[in-house]
């Protein structure tokens, strides 16, 4: 079936069964391979990218339901060529390891921040436990969306500082 | 330090030829060297490249799956040549001779050696291009080379004001020849080794860009799935070709020797023909046992046969007859997979009689057989170009879905790539074997006087030779390669290595036992078996550290003195062992509900104990703290041993709570995460490591979390409940 969808805010159009996972358009259809395929199940995480500002799991999302929507992949994360917090965070505390799972990761954590700028420790477990990470790198991933949390409440701190 | 060249090479003789020729006679060996004119490079050695717009490239001669070579070898490089390791672009190298793991004479990455055998040579190259860059600005400067000194990628004059770049000085430097002496820095002067902290691939992790080999991309590319047979060794007996054929998007289907190929235009829709394709299956060779069977054949095996002696002290049959008291146990393990996150996948183009793969592989020259050996082509025809690995933990030394990919390729004659899907990845993986241990004790009055350990399960170079072999004698014709592998194993300690896969950790038991008596009973059901993350040393330091723990029970010690009072003369496993008991107050009692266990496992050269505070909650057990001294040597990136050695225990901690394949009348019974689980987030631990300083030479830190987390959660939850349990995974409700 002829479809379209807004990818990264760009209108995508082509031509393909509606069944066919919105992952595998992604990544062989649009080139964005930046999203990764783990279990093609929704059980690992992996492929984690967001529909309408809300995380889904694209190995497990036909295309049809995309249809019209706005995608958002890890490489549309970045704004004007400036990294998301998340990934300069990632970077700043050396998050991955073998790197695989960590589009998906961050994809999960950019839609927790965006909805809680200011989660607590329990918050963050429970957003981020449906991503595995086979190398183990769970400490570091608490750690670097702990570090944009703290700084986006000094940024509101000092927001709220200056209107009084 | 100095290293006199002539001990360099007879070090290097000793390990890998010509890599010491690469180095020694630059130019003359088989791979080029020296400055090329029209690209203005120069290449000083197998490794570096030097650029005369300053750009420095590295050939990664071991693969990055996530263990930190692309940062830690970057920098024993960097470190040398005076040049910041994020100035340093690696790239992957191809397959030669040069690049070989001078360990295992293979170009591959395991066993945790990529820092250990890197130490030497690559700071020796730094060191010498280094010294060449500034012998060259000498002759330039019309000054004595001993008084210039090299920072920051440039050549300073002994004037203090002048420096030439490294990029203006390669044409000369080409043209040095490389003095008896490289003199490598002394510890002191280190900037990066010790200290270096970020990881240079971090960024291209965090923003999509790194290339898995699942993310090749060829023009007109095809993809291919296959079915294989349910049953590991069956054969195709016949399938619906025509059904698979009428599917959308279908461009072929045919039997290869691992069961039946579909090409497809696009991956979903080999998918979905694989759903239509229906094959019937010659099961006359096929596995077809059960879990429970494989335990059975392993206790009778036991039974029957002692097993080849691999370590004997003192006396081991008459202390049991002196002993007063004897204690038995016996422990199992089961089969492993590798749920390596980047699932098996080849991308493969034949065309002009040769064959190109991309592949996440641990091992490309064993790749160039596995191709070879599907097509009419010899492994020199095959070039193999490694990419990230999605993960690797032993999985990707096996080179299965190369040779599968270049089986499609040579028949497609178009670029193709082949994805396994997970249930694929869980069901047709080589596993971590299951083995099976029984253990005996001396004691007279409470001196541990006897200590017996009968291991009984397959060995894995019987499994890996098969292209181990014909890799380490690439001249060697196709027809022969059968033969090699055979070789192999016959000339154990020759042309392989002494298969240490099953022995290792146990043999090594470090506590002071008058008489020791270490056996193998070899027995293989058939299961196909492979590396699998500290392999050996996963099981042994499960039976060891857990039989140690029953003993001190037994005794009326406490488990961590127990263990101390046998270390004397051992003052590397006494150090970590001290600390980790250090850090978890172990002299403390533990919080209500909780239970604290220990444990200390050498591997791969490295020194690592743990103790593990863990409880039930909800009937399910929970792990709540895991305190961890590591002794690898010196220390060349602090954060990266820190997290190898934190993935390793979440490693550890996921088989023992949840690992673990069955098989069902010859199938496997697990399929995808929710039968074989990984750790999740919500269920880490808090983990803490204390890393000991150390001048020794650094060694291995990807596998050496894994062993003792095992018996340390099991001793632990053996200190809350008092039941023991004596196989894995770990239950809540034993």
């Amino acid at each position: 079936m002829a479809l379209s969808l807004i990818v990264n805010g760009e209108q995508r159009s082509l031509d393909i069964e509606g069944d066919t996972p919105l992952l595998w358009v992604l990544r062989d259809e649009l080139g964005l391979k930046g999203t990764k395929f783990g279990c093609g199940a929704g059980l690992c995480g992996a492929c984690t990218v967001h529909l309408n500002g809300q995380p889904v799991r694209s190995c497990s999302t036909p295309v049809e339901f995309a249809v019209g929507g706005e995608v958002t992949t890890i490489e549309g994360l970045a704004d004007n060529g400036q990294l998301h917090a998340l990934q300069k965070a990632w970077i700043a505390e050396g998050v991955p390891q073998c790197g695989y799972c960590q589009s998906g990761q961050i994809m999960s954590a950019a839609h927790l921040l965006a909805t809680n700028p200011a989660p607590a420790r329990n918050e963050i477990v429970a957003a981020m436990t449906g991503n595995l990470c086979r190398c183990g790198t769970y400490s570091r991933i608490i750690a670097a969306v702990e570090s944009v949390a703290a700084s986006s409440l000094a940024y509101d701190a000092s927001a709220a500082g200056q209107e009084r | 330090m100095a290293m006199n060249r002539r001990d360099f090479l007879k070090i290097s003789a000793g390990t890998s030829g010509s890599l010491m020729l690469s180095l020694a006679l630059p130019g003359c060996s088989g791979m080029p060297t020296g400055y090329t004119q029209e690209t203005g490079e120069w290449k000083p050695d197998a490794w570096l490249e030097i650029t005369n717009t300053d750009e420095i490239h590295f050939t990664l001669a071991r693969v990055e799956m996530g263990q930190g070579t692309y940062t830690g070898l970057t920098t024993l490089i960097a470190e040398e040549l005076e040049v910041d390791p994020e100035a340093i672009t690696p790239r992957f190298a191809p397959v030669a001779p040069e690049y070989r793991n001078p360990l295992y004479k293979l170009q591959l990455t395991g066993g945790s050696t990529s820092i250990s055998t890197s130490w030497e040579p690559l700071r020796t190259a730094g060191a010498s291009a280094r010294q060449m860059l500034i012998m060259a600005a000498a002759r330039v400067w019309q000054v004595d080379s001993a008084d210039c000194s090299a920072a920051q990628g440039r050549v300073l004059h002994p004037n203090g004001r002048d420096s030439m770049r490294y990029g203006q000085l390669v044409e000369l430097a080409a043209k040095e020849s490389i003095s008896d002496d490289v003199v490598l820095k002394p510890a002191r002067e280190w900037k990066y080794i010790g200290k270096q902290r970020g990881r240079l691939d971090a960024r291209a992790k965090s923003t999509g860009t790194a290339v898995y080999g699942i993310d090749v991309e060829l023009p007109g590319m095809v993809y291919s799935v296959v079915t294989r047979p349910p049953r590991y060794g069956a054969r195709v007996k016949a399938f619906n070709e025509s059904d698979v054929r009428a599917m959308p998007g279908v461009l072929d289907v045919f039997e290869i020797q691992r069961g039946v190929a579909i090409v497809a235009d696009k991956y979903w829709r080999a998918r979905k023909a694989q759903d239509a394709l229906k094959v019937e299956w010659d099961n006359e060779a096929a596995l077809s046992l059960s879990t429970h069977e494989v335990f059975a054949s392993y206790r009778k095996a036991a039974d029957e046969d002692r097993g080849e002696s691999e370590r004997s002290e003192g006396d081991y049959e008459d202390s049991l007859e002196k002993a007063e008291r004897v204690f038995e146990a016996e422990y199992s393990q089961p089969y492993l997979a590798h749920a390596t996150l980047e699932p098996m996948n080849a991308t493969a183009w034949y065309r002009d009689n040769s064959i190109e793969v991309w592949a996440p592989t641990q091992a490309p020259d064993l790749g160039r057989i596995a191709a070879a050996r599907v097509t009419d082509l010899s492994p020199s025809d095959v070039i193999i170009n490694t990419t990230f690995l999605g993960g690797g933990f032993g999985r990707r030394l096996t080179q299965d879905y190369i040779e599968e990919a270049a089986a499609v390729a040579y028949r497609v004659k178009t670029p193709v790539k082949l994805i396994w899907s997970r249930e694929e990845d869980t069901q047709h993986d080589l596993y971590r074997p299951a083995m099976l241990h029984r253990m005996q004790a001396g004691f007279e009055g409470n001196k541990l006087t006897g200590w017996h350990h009968q291991i009984v399960g397959p060995q894995l170079l019987d499994w890996y030779v098969r292209n181990a072999a014909p890799a380490q004698f690439p001249w060697a014709p196709k027809f022969m390669y059968d033969t090699l592998g055979k070789v192999g194993l016959l000339a154990e300690g020759i042309a392989t290595p002494k298969d240490m896969s099953a022995i290792e950790g146990a043999i090594e038991y470090p506590y002071n036992v008058d008489n020791i008596d270490v056996r193998h009973t070899h027995t293989d059901p058939g299961v196909p078996v492979t590396f699998w993350r500290s392999v050996g040393y996963s099981h042994n330091g499960f039976a060891v550290e857990t039989f140690m723990d029953e003993l001190a029970h037994e005794t009326g010690e406490d488990p961590y003195q127990f263990r101390r009072k046998l270390l004397a003369g051992q003052p590397r496993h006494l150090e970590v062992l001290d600390r980790a008991a250090r850090l978890a107050n172990w002299d403390t009692p533990v919080a209500q509900g909780r239970g604290r266990g220990i444990a200390l496992f050498k591997s791969f050269g490295t020194f690592v104990a743990q103790v593990v505070e863990a409880g039930v909650e909800n009937g399910v057990i929970k792990v709540y703290k895991v305190f961890c001294a590591v002794d690898c040597g010196q220390v060349v990136n602090p954060r990266i041993v820190e997290d190898q050695i934190e993935g390793g225990i979440i490693f550890g901690l996921t088989a023992a709570l949840y690992g673990e394949i069955t098989y069902e009348d010859g199938q496997v019974q697990q399929s995808n995460f929710h039968d074989y689980q990984l750790l999740r987030q919500y269920e880490l631990p808090e983990v803490a490591v204390d890393i000991v300083q150390s001048r020794e030479a650094p060694t291995g830190v990807g596998e050496p979390g894994v062993p003792p987390v095992i018996p340390a959660l099991g001793n632990a939850l053996f200190a809350l409940t008092s039941k023991r349990q004596r196989s894995l995974p770990l239950k809540a409700d034993a």
